[in-house]
């Protein structure tokens, strides 16, 4: 039987889909107690990754397992781990509270399960309306409130942001941390950042099927230095002096400021004044994640920008 | 499993389709056996009017005690069975084209839980709509026959047997189908076109190459032999001493040209339901469900 640790552990996983790598050699754990965000632009192969740790897609290559285990060993997986999948579906004729009892009885846990999990999610009210009739928002709280039947141990997410209003991803955002901070793991994909930026601690950054960066989200914030902007009357002095107390980390931009990092801008301040030249802007960079994230999963399917314009005739 | 059987159940209770196609084999059913029962009717009829004392002499009765009815029934059986085995193909190909097999799958402890537990309660389908079958069946034939023309209390216990079978394997062979096929409209269509076209063809065919004892090892031929060759066991019980010339005519009127025994054509059908099925395990566990 699985260990009950809540750890997600995936394993030079790889996929092959005819001739298409979808995942490549993907390795990374996921620990519970945090929110870990599963990042990477569509086609990267995250959905992928989620359904092969879920035994719904079998992979070509490595391992991916929850609480030590591959998903067909977990006994009965829906008491460990509750997904919320794309594409997951729904028979539309069925009642939200009925599509709950199904797979209440399929976990083995008592119908009163289904209706609390409703209440929980904010369906009471429509329990007993056909989920054909729910809008794409709805769907994705029936479906979190599925995920949650079996009280898992480990939540994983693909894309629940979708069709949620901004009240449902406040929402969705501190129920996932308060989930976590039970001590337990949970796994949520995205392809923006700025939308998981705030619920995430931790991030897994996939593309072209690869890890390109794994660990907190703060360590990726770090791992781009602040710099401060410096418009001075004089560049060379401010340089000079700057240079002078040993800050080596300046550098031009095209439009005639300076860029220093390593020191805050009352530094950057004081040093001018100090040198006796004026400061006409100043100003500290923002830390910009999704630049960051651009430039860590750029390149697949980049679009490229119109050719210009050739005129053919030679009467003009 | 129990959890499983129980949600398996739970998924058919909870929307309408086990009495939207239960309610077309009812009136296929009631058809059937009102017509076959006034066939039957006219043509005892017939018989008692002409001169036919010989045939009544060489069956040993007369014909108003020809239980003719049995034929009717075994075809009434026949035909109203495609509706549980369209059921039964909808249990997995439903679910593959509703998407709902990702959360089937996510909650249970394997894929051969999951087919197992929808095979039980498919048969248990599979039970109510033959009984279901067998009642309108028998109410049309007892509105058109006199009497004399319907089967004994064992003869109906009998046919009842016969027609739960029939039904129950038919909707496991639809759930084979249905799980090797995973398109709702293609698995149904394939199914009708085969029980009601191709094989049917195929039978002519077969009979005309003079191998007819072929047919009762197809899947429609060996089904079909199962109630076909117990109408035609009951027919034969009270009929005295029958010539085989007359026997073959007989089990080809109630379907069961070239069938084997009744309990035999079973088994060679549980056998096709079970290859079916088989074929149906292999292609969902080894699938992408993407």
């Amino acid at each position: 039987m699985h260990d009950g640790s809540g750890l997600i552990a995936v394993q030079n996983l790889t996929k092959q889909f005819g001739s298409v790598t979808a995942v490549h050699n993907l390795s990374f754990t996921v620990s519970p107690g945090s929110v870990t965000g599963f990042l990477g632009p569509n086609g990267a192969g995250k959905t992928t990754t989620l359904r092969m740790l879920l035994g719904l897609v079998k992979p070509t290559g490595g391992t991916a397992t929850i609480n030590g285990r591959p998903f067909h060993q977990l006994g009965q997986p829906g008491r460990v781990v509750g997904a919320v999948l794309e594409a997951q579906g729904f028979h539309p004729a069925r009642s939200a509270r009925n599509h709950l009892r199904v797979y209440a009885s399929a976990i083995g846990v008592p119908d009163a399960q289904a209706d609390q999990v409703i209440g929980l999610v904010g369906l009471g009210s429509a329990a007993d309306r056909k989920v054909g009739g729910f809008s794409l928002g709805m769907k994705q709280r029936l479906a979190l409130a599925t995920a949650l039947l079996g009280d898992p141990q480990v939540l994983v997410l693909d894309e629940p942001a979708n069709g949620l209003d901004p009240e449902g991803i406040a929402w969705l955002r501190t129920f996932l941390q308060s989930y976590a901070r039970m001590g337990r793991t949970v796994l949520i994909s995205s392809h923006l950042l700025a939308e998981v930026e705030q619920t995430v601690d931790q991030v897994v950054i996939i593309s072209r099927g690869q890890t390109m960066f794994y660990g907190p989200l703060e360590q990726l914030r770090q791992s781009q230095q602040r710099r401060v902007l410096v418009q001075p009357s004089d560049i060379n002095a401010l340089a000079t002096a700057l240079r002078a107390e040993g800050v080596h980390a300046i550098e031009q931009l095209p439009d005639g400021r300076l860029a220093v990092s390593g020191v805050d801008s009352r530094h950057v301040a004081d040093s001018a004044l100090k040198a006796g030249v004026s400061i006409y802007g100043i100003q500290e960079e923002q830390v910009d994640l999704e630049r960051l994230f651009f430039q860590l999963t750029s390149g697949q399917y980049a679009g490229h920008a119109p050719a210009p314009f050739k005129q053919q005739g030679g009467w003009a | 499993m129990g959890n499983l059987v129980q949600a398996e159940l739970r998924k058919t209770t909870t929307t309408g389709l086990w009495w939207g196609l239960l309610i077309p084999t009812a009136v296929l059913a009631l058809g059937w056996g009102l017509a076959t029962g006034l066939l039957g009717q006219f043509f005892v009829d017939f018989a008692s009017s002409s001169d036919v004392d010989e045939v009544s002499d060489f069956l040993g009765v007369t014909p108003d005690q020809w239980k003719v009815s049995l034929f009717g029934m075994a075809r009434a059986i026949n035909i109203s069975t495609i509706f549980p085995m369209i059921f039964g193909a909808m249990a997995i190909s439903g679910e593959i084209n509703r998407r709902t097999i990702t959360t089937t799958f996510l909650t249970a402890p394997s894929r051969m839980h999951s087919m197992l537990a929808k095979m039980l309660v498919y048969v248990l389908w599979g039970a109510i709509y033959g009984l279901v079958i067998m009642l309108f069946v028998g109410l049309g034939v007892v509105f058109t026959s006199s009497a004399g023309q319907l089967p004994d209390a064992g003869g109906w216990a009998m046919l009842t047997l016969v027609c739960v079978m029939s039904s129950i394997l038919m909707t496991m062979f639809g759930v084979g189908v249905g799980a090797l096929i995973p398109n709702v409209a293609g698995t149904i269509v394939l199914l009708l076109l085969y029980f009601l076209v191709i094989e049917n063809v195929l039978h002519g065919v077969l009979a005309y190459l003079e191998v007819p004892s072929v047919i009762g090892f197809l899947p429609n031929g060996s089904i079909n032999g199962l109630t076909g060759s117990v109408a035609v066991d009951l027919f034969l019980s009270t009929a005295g001493v029958v010539p085989p010339e007359i026997e073959d005519v007989l089990r080809a009127i109630a379907g069961a040209a070239g069938a084997l025994d009744w309990w035999w054509s079973g088994l060679v059908f549980l056998g096709w339901a079970g290859v079916v099925f088989a074929g149906g395990w292999a292609v969902t566990q080894s699938k992408d469900i993407t």
